[in-house]
């Protein structure tokens, strides 16, 4: 078939410079109409600057961008639009409290002919969002405001307003990473029904599994920088790795199994309104324990009423063989627990300060008893963990906002590690970091339960916890269903629980 | 997948807040024989209008996600501006269509530092606030422009169809300002830029144009406002409005639109400014002295504010469940 391999889109050395960093040295990207091209690349590669550029977020500083062999100048969003180029953004843009059919058309309302001022021509925007609604089959009232939908819908409501316009390239910037599996075949589903329109669609994405079933050809950026462009049939997942991270990573992931030490954590009972029911677990030293479930299990639930923010209906926790008499973070961190929540950062980090700020939060008393503080000692501690912790980063001073997922990871774990927790819960801990950060973190975490801490461990990857933990605990629907050994670990059995489907666990 | 009704949506759009309206007059109607009587209610829209009118500035302005501190100063300038012109022989409906413009002026040097300079929303205005009220006391002396002729009196004070001028002048913004903010791409696009500014830029909407244009409408209607409080009160005092921006938030607020924008609107501050209006006619007619009837609105609206919050929390604890 000869349309499918017209090349529809053409970018020839593009270059966009940051103040002190060269973020595309030249990077060049061939799409053909029809094809589900990937872009490949850790977080830092250049990656998300290059899609900006094409959909004319960013301007570049250098290079040519050709458009059905014609060169073309995007200078804004609205130029991207009308050479039919559609974007998925990584993270959701939609405003909450206007309703799906705003949303959708946002900056493009359809409009009534009046000269003085634009009137938006409200029938026709929610006759067409209806229509266009029904055509992919998103069963979502188009008067629903925005925050009463789910992930899910919310994602769907993206994709629609990415077709709301007549699009020829759409841009999909990791679009499956909240999705559960049920909605991923429902999107994959509507990018082969696009792929039959003739639609070209840039894939972004870190899930190598989803590469092979949905990509056909990859172009993989490393640093900036045009790597290679190959065919996914014919390339094994450890060439595309080593091409992304310009090694061979032998072993993702890591782990010395070491003689358990004493209980740690002791959880009894523990029932939290609907979400959590009667959920009772143990922790030893030198341990990994992992919780695999559905989202909204109530895995985070549970790390969230360790930790204290929640507070449970019924149900204690022991620390140490000792119980904890009042449940609120303050005590928490007071017993040694650390939490490195899923939502870095909301809840992890104080985006907006420095990362020796960040580190010494958490032990200001500690550090500075006398209440003043004293930034050559912030600066050593610092200093110290990012040796440890291999966090990169040009100097201490830098605002955590502008590190990698990778490196904000580390950052959250050096403040527990300066509290010296003894219990660390890590939830979703590799969630958008790629996969050279994520084998260091797999080894940061090897590292902690050798030295004797018990670690509690959440994750949605079966392949990570499986890896990486000494026994895992299976959550559905708010309680414990089952409990496996490592020497048992059945990834078909794991997941039949994960989903209730599973027999009772004997 | 739920499928969300239609009909709650629909039923949501009514403002919570208009129950607690009615429950004010309710409440005056039944204690105070004088507060349930069209005379009283009409007096109660002419001392309401100029609330109504510099609460839109500042609604108009919260809704981006920002403020506008110097609509009290605002309205003193203008007030007095028209008032010098008007004293210095300048024909009446040119003055007040100055009057405006140096509102719209005014405006327009907030919106341009905030907008295109990037500054800071509250030290713009802030700075701003001042900047305008000493300036409005330089031009007079300090001293009050005094009374005028009927012409200018009638936007104050003068009646037509059997209605004061005043309420119609609301009335009429009040229309205006909804279908702006409801049926217009600019409507759209400032609650947009309230709900997020990235997402309005990835939206190709000219953010920027929209702050300027919003804080120059902001500046216009506290000029309206600052004129007619002149002619109702038949003299321009240079500190006329101040205090009008704080009474202007919390009639925003209560009508249900938050400091963080993009929710809430014109209708909702309508009823706010109504329901500070009304309170303040009912305890007027209980008898009670101005402070105390401050210290009581005040109690008032924290009252009102919780039980929003404690609504919303309801409502998440549900939801959780």
């Amino acid at each position: 078939m000869s349309i499918k391999n017209d090349v529809i889109l053409r970018l020839e050395n593009i270059t966009k410079e940051f103040p002190g960093v060269l973020a595309l040295d030249r990077v060049s990207l061939e799409v053909k109409q029809g094809e589900v091209h990937v872009l490949l690349g850790e977080n830092g590669a250049g990656k998300s600057t290059l899609m900006k550029i094409l959909c004319g977020v960013y301007k570049k500083d250098g290079g040519k961008i050709f458009i059905d062999n014609k060169e073309v100048t995007i200078n804004g969003v609205k130029d991207a639009e009308k050479l039919g180029i559609g974007i998925i953004h990584q993270e959701f843009n939609l405003l909450p409290f206007r309703d799906i059919a705003q949303n959708i058309y946002l900056g493009k309302e359809p409009r009534k002919n009046l000269k003085l001022v634009d009137v938006i021509d409200r029938s026709v925007m929610y006759k067409k969002c209806r229509e266009l609604l029904d055509s992919l089959e998103i069963n979502i009232n188009e008067y629903a405001l925005v925050k009463d939908l789910g992930v899910a819908q919310k994602q769907m409501v993206e994709i629609a307003k990415a077709l709301s316009s007549e699009v020829k390239i759409l841009i999909m910037d990791e679009p499956t990473a909240t999705l559960t599996k049920n909605e991923i075949d429902k999107l994959f589903n509507i990018i082969l029904q696009l792929k039959a329109k003739g639609v070209s669609i840039i894939y972004i994405s870190h899930r190598l599994e989803e590469i092979k079933i949905i990509g056909d050809r990859v172009t993989v950026l490393r640093d900036g920088k045009y790597i290679g462009t190959v065919e996914v049939c014919d390339t094994s997942t450890d060439e595309l790795v080593k091409m992304m991270v310009g090694r061979k990573i032998e072993n993702l992931y890591t782990r010395t199994y070491n003689k358990i030490g004493k209980e740690a954590l002791r959880v009894e009972g523990l029932t939290l309104n609907k979400r959590i029911r009667d959920v009772s677990f143990k922790i030893h030293e030198g341990e990994i324990v992992g919780f695999y479930g559905l989202v909204g299990a109530g895995r985070t639930e549970v790390a969230k009423t360790v930790f204290g923010e929640y507070k449970p209906d019924k149900g204690s926790i022991y620390v140490f063989g000792r119980k904890l008499s009042k449940l609120t973070p303050t005590e928490a961190v007071k017993n040694k627990i650390g939490l490195l929540p899923e939502d870095r950062k909301e809840e992890g980090l104080n985006i907006k300060m420095s990362v020796k700020q960040n580190i010494v939060q958490a032990s200001l008393k500690k550090v500075f008893p006398s209440g003043i503080l004293k930034e050559e000692l912030e600066l050593e501690i610092s200093k110290k963990y990012i040796k440890e912790l291999n966090i990169a980063t040009p100097d201490a001073h830098k605002i955590v906002k502008n590190l990698s997922g990778g490196n904000q990871q580390k950052v959250v774990l050096a403040k527990w590690l300066l509290t010296e927790s003894d219990i660390i819960i890590f939830d979703e801990p590799t969630r958008g970091i790629d996969v050279g950060a994520k084998a260091e973190i797999y080894e940061i975490m090897d590292e902690l339960a050798k030295k004797g801490r018990a670690i509690m461990m959440i994750s949605s990857d079966i392949k990570e916890i499986m890896g990486l933990t000494d026994r895992i605990y299976v959550m559905y629907q708010g309680k414990i269903v089952a409990e496996f050994d490592h020497q048992n670990y059945n990834q078909e059995k794991i997941i039949s629980f994960a989903i209730g489907k599973g027999e009772k666990h004997g | 997948m739920v499928n969300l009704i239609n009909s709650k949506n629909k039923f949501k759009k009514v403002p919570g807040i208009l129950f607690g309206l009615l429950a004010v007059v309710c409440i005056f109607s039944i204690t105070t024989p004088y507060f349930f009587t069209l005379n009283n209610f009409i007096n109660i829209l002419e001392q309401a209008s100029i609330l109504v009118i510099a609460s839109f500035a500042m609604t108009l302005t919260i809704l981006l996600g920002k403020i506008d501190m110097s609509i009290g100063s605002i309205m003193s300038l203008t007030g007095v501006v028209t008032g010098l012109m008007i004293h210095n022989g300048m024909p009446v409906w040119i003055s007040v269509f100055l009057g405006v413009v140096a509102g719209a002026l005014l405006g327009m040097f907030n919106g341009y530092l905030i907008s295109y300079q990037g500054f800071d929303f509250w030290i713009v205005t802030f700075s701003s606030m001042g900047i305008i009220q000493s300036l409005a006391l330089v031009i007079t002396n300090g001293a009050t422009v005094p009374g005028f002729g009927n012409d200018f009196r009638f936007l104050g004070d003068g009646s037509l169809f059997g209605l004061p001028v005043i309420v119609l002048i609301a009335s009429g913004i009040t229309i205006l300002l909804v279908f702006l903010t409801l049926r217009t791409t600019f409507g759209s696009n400032v609650y947009s830029v309230g709900g997020s500014e990235q997402i309005s830029k990835y939206a190709g909407i000219n953010t920027e144009a929209i702050v300027f244009k919003t804080y120059i409408l902001s500046g216009i209607l506290a000029g309206i406002a600052g004129i007619v409080l002149a002619s109702k009160v038949n003299s321009a005092s240079p500190i006329a409005g101040s205090g009008y921006e704080f009474d202007a938030i919390a009639a925003t607020l209560i009508g249900g639109t938050p400091f963080e924008g993009g929710r809430g609107g014109i209708v909702g501050t309508l009823i706010g400014a109504l329901i500070i209006a009304i309170l303040m006619n009912g305890l007027n007619l209980y008898g009670f002295t101005p402070p105390i009837q401050f210290t009581l609105i005040g109690f008032i609206i924290v009252l009102i504010i919780i039980i929003d919050v404690l609504n919303e929390k309801y409502k998440a604890k549900k939801w959780g469940k």
